[in-house]
This record gives structure tokens, sequence and C-alpha cells, in this order.
């Protein structure tokens, strides 16, 4: 395979390309809350949330290989304990997301020790009865004391002044702005009424925490081990693996993470409940892991990217309930359904790609961007010069291998 | 068996010297419903030897190996490494406990470079868990030291050139030789092989026969070897243990076992 440029890893160019992308980054996470709309803003927390609920399913999932059909579970312990401290106990949300977390850990971890002894369709099915459970149990007329039963838990009322957190309100004459020439690159927080900047911004902080964690997971010894059982458990063992204990702490993590974007879920919707957030029901437990898939399992980037892409094409796509909405050429194919246009392109989507890229957008980059830039790997090992080989051989042998 | 009263198996060698054993396998058998895949199974290795285990198709000889893994929980018996009691130690424990293998038909990360499967293979080795991991703690220094380590282990082996490859698609010589430089990685005492010689050439077998050796001396290990390549087996042990159906059938030098009578009907299909 020829490619039109290589440069190393951690070379001048390299560095070059990862600076230009982070900026673009942080471009386009400032240019919502500051150009956009209200509208817009709830659109991207929207896309933040799935992008925290898939990434989280990543670490179980595309790194670990271990299925989960019920991670809208987690979530929902995320917003229902925001939920029911906030509305039931005055607290301020900031302090809900780390018990969310604990307690998601906690039961992610539990459901492990079953989940360690059985494998794919049976563990797909036992997540999947936690994804189906859920929504009856938090509406169970015995626990709407807690819960608040069918109708849900309201959070708005309750984010009352003093939290903080009602943060139009509560701001002014506290808060100071931070501008730049008059440009205030947190958004327009400065409107009582607009909250959804505050929003916009703790969704945001809540997906750099889950980024960072994965990554730090994921590039470490830890993370090797991950990947390790889910290419060969066995073999991981061999290696010295506790399958068992890493499965619970990967579960409990991927449920504690995956809790924290429920918690901005709650906030943002101003009540909490099966009917309210789609996310908490199974629905919201496929759509993880379509978005997942889509963007490409077992990548850190892969379920940032399909979050995305998700929830532009279904913000598009959202008004083509009518004939007369949908874009000429694409009139014969949608509108005739009741279902959402978004679940038929990304249905389509999904089996496109399982047959050309099975490891989603990102997998597509990462065959095809070596054609136009190839990065070489820095070295590895202590020496430059080829020690002294034992075999000197078998260097022949895997010439065969080499097609480059 | 001869215990010493120190759960310390000991042969007398010389005078007064006393060698203690490395492994002692006691009496162990496995059960696969009807099929008795062991039958009281007990033999012995000595520390720095490498001891070659052959026997015919379905002999047990791999069942030994995830034995010694802890895949396989025998029925019955006993295996003591170092005099420790091994099946009492969970299948994640035995790396660290200085014992490595390789697998008859590969058993391989095939998503993973050839580079991150030998680091897998330093798994033992390493010491960041799960919190260290997340707060970056000495994280990078390690991933640091074990991407060197694993380099060289490659470079040693001549698959650094292949290094960045997955492992997945190439040639089963290429990645027997990978599940040697993945053992070695674990930096163990002893080193257990299952059919490291199959796929290669006859070329290829002599030159693995001497590899074997320089590892043996180089890493100072004691080598058990499952073989079908008998004059290769012949050439580089220093004993030799055969078995058929389960069950030992010869136990000495070479030569010995090459002369035996068992042996020898064994292989030739005779009864
Ligand atoms: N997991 C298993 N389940 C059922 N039977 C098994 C299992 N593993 C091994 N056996 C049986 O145990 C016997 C010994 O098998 P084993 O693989 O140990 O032989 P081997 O000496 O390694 O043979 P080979 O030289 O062909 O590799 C065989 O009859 C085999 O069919
Ligand atoms: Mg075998």
């Amino acid at each position: 395979m020829k490619s039109l440029a290589t440069i190393r890893e951690g070379g001048a160019a390299n560095w070059a390309f990862r600076i230009a992308a982070t900026v673009v980054v942080f471009a386009l996470v400032l240019y919502v809350p500051t150009k956009t709309g209200a509208g817009t803003i709830q659109t991207a927390i929207e896309a933040l949330v799935l992008m925290g609920a898939a990434m989280s399913l990543n670490l179980l999932l595309g790194y670990t290989g271990q299925i989960s059909i019920g991670h809208s579970a987690f979530l929902g312990m995320g917003a229902y304990t925001t939920g029911i401290l906030v509305s039931r106990y005055g607290w301020s949300p900031w302090y809900t997301f780390p018990v969310a977390f604990v307690l998601s850990f906690a039961l992610g971890v539990i459901v492990s020790f079953p989940a360690s002894r059985i494998k794919g369709v049976y563990l797909a099915l036992v997540t999947l009865a936690l994804a189906l459970v859920f929504p009856q149990v938090v509406t169970w007329k015995k626990l709407s004391w807690l819960t608040g039963g069918g109708s849900g838990l309201p959070t708005k009322d309750a984010q009352v002044a003093d939290t903080g957190f009602n943060i139009g309100a509560a701001s002014r004459g506290q808060m100071q702005y931070f501008e730049i020439f008059g440009w205030n690159p947190l958004g327009d927080l400065r409107k009582p009424d607009n909250k959804a900047a505050f929003w916009y911004w703790i969704a945001v902080g809540v997906v750099v925490i889950i980024y960072l964690v994965c990554r730090g997971l994921v590039k470490s010894r830890v993370g090797r081990s991950m990947v390790a059982i889910r290419d060969n458990e066995t073999a991981a063992a061999v290696m010295g693996v506790n399958l068992v204990a890493t499965k619970a702490f990967v579960f409990g993590i991927s449920a504690g993470l995956c809790a924290l974007p429920g918690c901005v879920t709650a906030i943002k919707t101003g009540g909490v409940s099966p009917e309210g957030i789609q996310s908490l029901t199974v629905r919201g437990a496929i759509t993880f892991l379509i978005v997942m898939v889509v963007g490409g399992a077992g990548s850190l980037w892969g379920p940032i990217i399909g979050a995305a892409v998700y929830v532009y094409v279904t913000d598009i796509t959202g008004g083509w309930a009518s004939d007369e909405a949908i874009p000429g050429v694409l009139r014969p194919f949608f509108g005739w359904a009741k279902i959402p246009p978004s679940d038929g392109i990304f249905a389509v989507l999904l089996i496109v790609l399982m047959f050309v890229a099975p490891r989603g957008l990102v997998g597509v980059w990462r065959q095809y961007s070596p054609r136009i830039v190839r990065v070489l790997p820095r070295p590895a090992g202590t020496t430059g010069a080829a020690p002294v080989a034992i075999a000197a051989t078998i260097t022949n042998t895997h010439s065969e291998g080499e097609h480059e | 068996m001869s215990a010493n009263g120190y759960g310390v198996d000991t042969q007398p060698r010389g005078e007064d010297e006393v060698v203690v054993n490395l492994l002692d396998v006691d009496d162990v058998t496995v059960r696969f419903g009807g099929i008795v895949a062991l039958d009281g199974l007990s033999f012995s290795i000595e520390e720095g030897h490498i001891c070659g285990l052959i026997g015919p198709n379905g002999a047990g000889k791999t069942t030994m190996f995830n034995v010694v893994s802890r895949i396989y929980q025998p029925t019955l018996g006993s295996v003591r490494f170092r005099g420790q009691e091994l099946l009492r130690t969970p299948a994640h424990g035995i790396a660290r406990l200085g014992i490595a293998r390789t697998f008859q038909n590969l058993a391989l990360f095939p998503t993973m470079s050839l580079l991150d499967n030998v680091m897998v293979g330093a798994h033992s080795q390493g010491k960041v868990g799960f919190p260290r991991a997340i707060f970056r703690v000495g994280a990078a220094k390690e991933n640091r030291e074990t991407r060197d380590f694993a380099g060289d282990l490659l470079q040693q082996l001549g698959l650094g050139p292949l290094a960045f490859r997955p492992a997945m698609g190439l040639p089963f010589g290429t990645l027997k030789r990978l599940e040697i430089a993945r053992a070695l990685a674990a930096k163990p005492t002893f080193l257990l092989m299952d059919e490291p010689a199959s796929g290669l050439t006859h070329g290829e077998v002599d030159e693995l026969g001497d590899t074997i050796q320089q590892i043996r001396d180089q890493f100072g290990l004691t080598v058990l070897l499952v073989e079908h390549h008998m004059s290769m087996v012949m050439s580089i042990s220093d004993r030799v243990v055969a078995m058929e159906f389960g069950r030992k059938i010869a136990d000495g030098t070479p030569a010995e076992v090459q002369q035996n009578e068992a042996v020898i009907t064994a292989y030739l299909g005779t009864s």
C-alpha cells in the first residue's frame, strides 16, 4: 500500500496535526454556546449525553468484549439519583454526580458477577432484562414514595437558588463574567432564563471526564488486559489477567460513568420519568449500541463521532414527518412511515457499515488515512541497532507476511 | 513419591548433593466425561533441565499443560512447583510464580499488534492497576519500560520488523515464534512449550532447537517441551518423559527412552 507522505509519531508534523485537531475540537465546543441559539444548545447537550453513554459502553463492549444491552438502566440510575436527591432532599445537583457514580458502580459490579460466568447471547439477554426491568421498578407504585411512580420526579422547581445551580437568577451580582473583548466564551449565561448554556458546560465537563478516564484506562496495562480478554480469555488468564476482577471493575466503571450523563439529563429535562427520558428505557440502550458501533467500537473517538453523527442526522430529519419537508430526491424514501426517518437511516447505515467497515467510521479512517499520510510508530526497544538475533532464519520466514 | 517432610520432593545426586525439583507432578488424573485424559500421571522436572514430553496424538500432553496452567482442574493428584501446591493457585496467579507457556494451536490476541501481544505477556510484571491507570500515576513510565522491553524481545526473536503489525493473518511459523516472545515477556523461570516446531520447515526446526537451548541458558530457564519432531527432542532434552493414554510409559535420558520397548511399541502402533 502506497502512501503520499510518511511522518513520524511524535515528530513535528504529527504534533502539528494533533494541535490542529485539538484546535478544531475546541472551536466547535466553544462555537455552540456562544454563536448558536438555545435550540441548538439543547441538541448539543443530547449529543453530549449520548457520547458519554456510548463511551462508557465502549469500555465494556468495545474494549473488553462484554456485551451489554442494559446500559440504559445505568443511565437511569444517574437520572433517578439526581432526581431523588434534588427533589426529595433538596441537594445541590453538583453533589448528586459522585453519589450517582458510586451507586451505579455498585450495581455494575453486582451485575458483573453473574456476567463473568456467562457469555455472548446469554450475557446480552441478562443485560437486556436489566434494561426492561429498570423502568418497571422505578414506576412501581410501591416505590412511588421514592421515585414518584409513573409521573416521575420534578427536578426543575427544586433547583433552588442557593444551590448555585439556578445560574441565571442566582448569579446576578455574584458571578464574575469572563469576557474577552466583549465576547463571553462561556456563552449566554447572563440571561436569567437561559440555563441551556450552563447545562451545556456541565455536559461537556462530564464528557471530558469520561474521555479522560477511558483514555487513562485504555492506554495502560489495564487497557491491554481488557483487549486481551476480548481477544482470547484463556490466553489472558495465562498471562496473569484476573478475569473476574477485571470484568467486575470494567463493569463497575462503565456503569458508574454511564450514570453521569444520566444526571445531566435529569437536570436538563427538569423531570425524571421513563416517558420523559427515552434513554432510560431499552430504546436508549439500543441507541447507545448503535452509536458506538457506527462510530467505531474499541476506539476512543468512535462513540464521540458516532453520537455527533447520530444526533445531527436525527436533528435534520426530525421535521421529515410530512412529505413537503423532505428534500426532493429523498422524498420517495421517507415520509410514508410513522417511525422517525433517522431510525431508518441509521438502520441502513449500520447494515452497510457492518459489511464495509465493521470497525465503524473510525475504522474507515484508520483503513484509508494511511493512503494519504502514514504515521510511523515510535520504534520500540532500548537499542537502535538490532541485537544479535537468536534466530536469524526466521527473518526470512516472515518476509512472506510483508506486503508493504 | 518421596516426600522429605518439607513437602519438597528431592532426588539424590552425587554424594550428598540434593537437587530440589522444580516441578513435581504427582498422580494427576483428569477426566472429560468418559474419557480419561490423564490417568495417574507422575513425573518430576529438575531445575535448569530441558525436559521433553513425548507421546502419540491424544496421549494427554496438552492436557498436562492445561493442568499446570490451571485451565483444567484434575479430579485427583497434586502438582507442586518449587514445593508449592499449584492446584491452590488461581489461573491468573500462575504467571506471577514464574511459569509461562506457549499454545499448540496458538492463543494469541489477534487484533493486537505483535508488540502489544508481547506487552500483555509482561502483564504479571506490571503494577499499574485500575486506580493508577485512571489517575495516571506512573502509567506512562510503565508503558515506556514495558514497550522497550517487549520491543527488545521481538528484536531478539527476529520479529522486530513486524512489531506494529496485527497478529491476525501472519504465517503460522511466525506466530509460533511470537508465542515464545510473549511467554518470555513474563520473565519466567519455567517455560512450557507445546509443539513449537509445528508449521516450521526442516531447517527451521533445527534453528528452533538451538533457539530453545539459547533462551534456556540466557534466561536461566527450565523447559518442558512437547514435540513430535523426535530428532529435535532427543538432541536438546536432558531428560525425556514418554506417555500414552494419559500414563507415563517411560522416563529417562533421551538414549534410554529411545531404546524403551514400550515407547517403540507406542510409536510403531503394534500391541
Ligand atoms: N476439553 C476437552 N474436552 C474433552 N476431551 C478433551 C479435552 N481436552 C482434551 N481432551 C481429550 O483428552 C485426550 C488427550 O488430549 P490432549 O490434547 O491432551 O492430547 P495431546 O497429547 O496433546 O495430543 P496431540 O499430540 O494431538 O496434541 C484426547 O483424547 C482428547 O480428545
Ligand atoms: Mg497437544
